[in-house]
Order: C-alpha cells, then sequence, then structure tokens
C-alpha cells in the first residue's frame, strides 16, 4: 500500500516535469518564432553604431567559404584579410588565400582592383563618399569591396532588413575575448553574430547560414584583430602600378 | 541551378551580395579549376548581407569556369568544341553583357585579325577562368593579348575574378 502510494506520487511527480519541461520549450519555441528579441535588436544596433563612429581602423579576419558539390560533399576555402578603412573616403582591403591574392583600393577619386601575382590590374573613376563607391562597385562593376558593409553607416538597417527572428544565444569566447552570441533568420538565410562585451561592442566573428542550397552552406569571418587607431601612410589609400604590371579593363556587368 | 549535362565545364553558382567583412564568395570560380571536372559545383553560401534582405540582394550569378586540365588534354577534339558551343550559349544565356561584350570584341577582332581564327575556336565573347597551355603573350595596338594556338584571349576582371576573354 505503502509502495503504491510512493510510485503514484512519482509518477504524479514526474509527469508535472514533463508537463514543466514541455511548457518550457513550448514557451521557448514561442519566443523564438516571435520576432526578434529587443536585446538582440538592441545588442546588434550597439555595435553597428559603435563602428559607425569609428573615423579610421583596420580589421583583420580569417574568412572560411564553404561550396558544395554535385555529389553533396562541401569543400571549404580559406583566406584572411585586412580591411583599412578611413571615413568618408580611403579603403584598402588585401586578401590572400586559396589561389587568390587581391588588393582593392578606393582613393576618393578612383578604385582599383589588381592581382599583384598575376601582374594586372584595372581602375576607374568612383564616386566620392565610400558608401556610394560600395555601391557602384556592386551594381555597376560586380565588385565586392571586403570592408562591405563595416562601412555602411546604416549597417544596422541593412542587416536587418528582411530578419523575421533573433535571439541571444548567450556568452562565447571568440579568440580570446568574451563575446555576446546573437543569431538572426531571414528568408533562405541564417546568420550569427559574436559581439565583443563591453564599451567596445565590436562585431568579432560572422556566420551565414544559406539554406535555400543542398547541404546549406556557410560562409563565415573571424576578426582576429581590431585596430581603432592604426597608422595609415601615404601609400595606404593609393596605388601604383609596379614595373611590368598590365592594365586591364573591367568588363561590363 | 543551372547544369551543363554532360559538359566538362563547370557551372559554378555564386550569390554576390555585399560582404561583411571580407569577399571569399569571388574566390570560388578561379579557385574551383583546381576541383576535379567530374564534381560540378552547385553553390556556395549566400554572403553574408543576403541576411540584409532580398531588397539589397544582387542576382544569383552563374559563371562558368572551365579547367585548364579540360581544354589542354582535349584542345581539339570536337567534343571540346561542342562543349565550348555549348559553353558560349549559356554564357550568352546568362549573362546578356556578355554577348553585347561579344559583339563589340567579334567587330574588333575582324579589324585586328591578321590571320583566320582556327577551326574549332572557342566562340568570341567567351569567358575562361584559365587559358590553355602554350600561351604567347602579344601586342596589338598597345593591347596585350595571350595567344593560344592561334586564339587570342585578353585578360579582364569580371567581378572580382581575373578571366580570359576570347577574341
Amino acid at each position: 500500500m505503502k509502495s503504491t502510494v510512493h510510485s503514484h506520487l512519482l509518477a504524479a511527480v514526474s509527469q508535472c516535469f514533463a508537463i514543466a519541461a514541455l511548457t518550457t520549450l513550448s514557451l521557448a519555441a514561442q519566443a523564438q518564432s516571435a520576432g526578434v528579441a529587443p536585446e538582440a535588436r538592441h545588442m546588434l544596433k550597439a555595435s553597428t553604431d559603435f563602428l559607425g563612429s569609428q573615423q579610421r581602423f583596420t580589421a583583420d579576419t580569417r574568412n572560411t567559404l564553404e561550396i558544395v558539390l554535385k555529389s553533396g560533399q562541401k569543400i571549404e576555402f580559406n583566406n584572411t584579410a585586412r580591411q583599412s578603412v578611413q571615413r568618408p573616403n580611403r579603403l584598402r582591403a588585401e586578401r590572400t588565400g586559396d589561389l587568390v591574392e587581391q588588393v582593392f583600393v578606393y582613393d576618393g577619386q578612383s578604385l582599383t582592383l589588381y592581382n599583384p601575382h598575376d601582374k594586372v590590374y584595372a581602375q576607374v573613376p568612383a564616386p566620392g563618399t565610400l558608401e556610394e563607391m560600395l555601391d557602384f562597385a556592386r551594381t555597376r562593376l560586380d565588385i565586392i569591396a571586403p570592408a562591405g558593409d563595416l562601412v555602411y553607416t546604416n549597417a544596422y538597417e541593412i542587416l536587418m532588413d528582411g530578419v523575421t527572428e533573433g535571439i541571444v544565444v548567450g556568452k562565447a569566447v571568440i579568440e580570446g575575448v568574451r563575446c555576446d552570441h546573437l543569431a538572426f533568420r531571414a528568408p533562405q538565410v541564417d546568420w550569427q553574430i559574436w559581439i565583443q562585451e563591453g564599451d567596445q561592442p565590436l562585431p568579432r566573428k560572422l556566420v551565414i547560414t544559406t539554406l535555400d542550397l543542398p547541404n546549406s552552406p556557410q560562409f563565415g569571418v573571424t576578426v582576429t584583430r581590431w585596430n581603432l587607431n592604426p597608422a595609415f601612410d601615404a601609400q595606404t589609400f593609393t596605388f601604383t602600378p609596379q614595373a611590368g604590371m598590365k592594365q586591364i579593363d573591367f568588363l561590363p556587368r | 541551378m543551372t547544369s551543363t549535362g554532360k559538359s566538362k565545364a563547370f557551372v559554378v553558382t555564386i550569390a554576390l551580395p555585399l560582404l561583411y567583412l571580407a569577399g571569399v564568395s569571388p574566390d570560388a570560380p578561379a579557385t574551383l579549376t583546381l576541383v576535379p571536372e567530374a564534381r560540378a559545383v552547385v553553390g556556395a553560401p549566400l554572403t553574408p548581407v543576403s541576411a540584409a534582405g532580398v531588397a539589397r540582394r544582387t542576382t544569383r550569378r552563374v559563371v562558368v569556369a572551365e579547367s585548364t586540365a579540360t581544354q589542354s588534354a582535349a584542345a581539339n577534339t570536337a567534343a571540346v568544341q561542342q562543349q565550348q558551343a555549348a559553353t558560349a550559349q549559356q554564357q550568352s544565356a546568362t549573362a546578356q553583357q556578355q554577348s553585347a561584350t561579344a559583339q563589340q570584341q567579334a567587330a574588333a577582332t575582324q579589324q585586328q585579325a591578321a590571320a583566320p581564327r582556327p577551326a574549332g575556336a572557342p566562340a568570341i565573347g567567351s569567358v575562361v577562368t584559365a587559358l590553355p597551355a602554350g600561351c604567347k603573350a602579344e601586342t596589338r595596338d598597345g593591347v596585350e593579348f595571350q595567344n593560344c594556338g592561334g586564339v587570342l584571349y585578353r585578360a579582364a576582371f569580371q567581378s572580382n575574378n581575373l578571366v580570359y576573354v576570347v577574341q
């Protein structure tokens, strides 16, 4: 008799736990599908505002890109890059990695793309501000400037456009730096960002998952070093062709 | 998803919206010339700011990149001619600007061409990411071309990629 009561109690208690657990899960699910959590929004905005207010900086990054083969096998490509930015109208981006060595230079008047190893460069007149230049490069030349959205002062609006869900995942450590980990969903794309804790909320890592391709390939970029007080010299944002370099054209888009 | 079917050309579909911190996506076509040809590539990720929404996102671009091995090994076969024709058709279908470019270049080539093009030469205006073997640089009217077995190629940037346009 006693043991029967005990087992009933146990059953009741465990049922309660099960219900509680289910309730917690469904609450969590509701929270996730209920749009963008205010704190996620807040943290992202703080980060983009902080970076938007920096007039000069460099970011050294390590980048990975996945390609999916027909078999479904994923292949990863790696490169490292340094982005140098001086608002309102200077940019230099250098990449080295799998077979690619490329430099992008914008001096406020023209943009130059060159491959030092191939000894070729192309140059075109460009608009007078970083943001206009990036738009020009993207829409007219199909060229992706490696500093990309960092430079836009409305980076928050750009990133959040189309986002349907956003959560704060928790704390994380990226390259030895404590960060807040955020995760967002937009049509066809999931993305995560890790933002440095404290009074310099710099983005430290970004991962993009593409949902509408087989096996959902990912793009990742990790900042290995931020420098908010870089020493730029006269050569940083100018391009002078070296001996033997050939000028080539951009194909029209 | 574009497919070349039996063609040995690679079809690389990549998306090119803005990158957040760094551009890696544009590397793909060039680097993929080393991927074994039987394994045509189906896709690379959307780049970061596709997360920025559909409105800003540029359309996905299809790049056809033939492997160096394919070109040099089979340069004289009819099969390759067909492939290249198919490649050229695909390119003109997928990139209207290329056919426009091809017309310009065809006109230019008619003026420049000292010798007739070899039979089976790739279509004028088609774009490759690697030259066939045995090319020699030559300069005509101050412009450098690569002469590869009588077919002229001219270097250019297509997006971030160094490519060669058949003249």
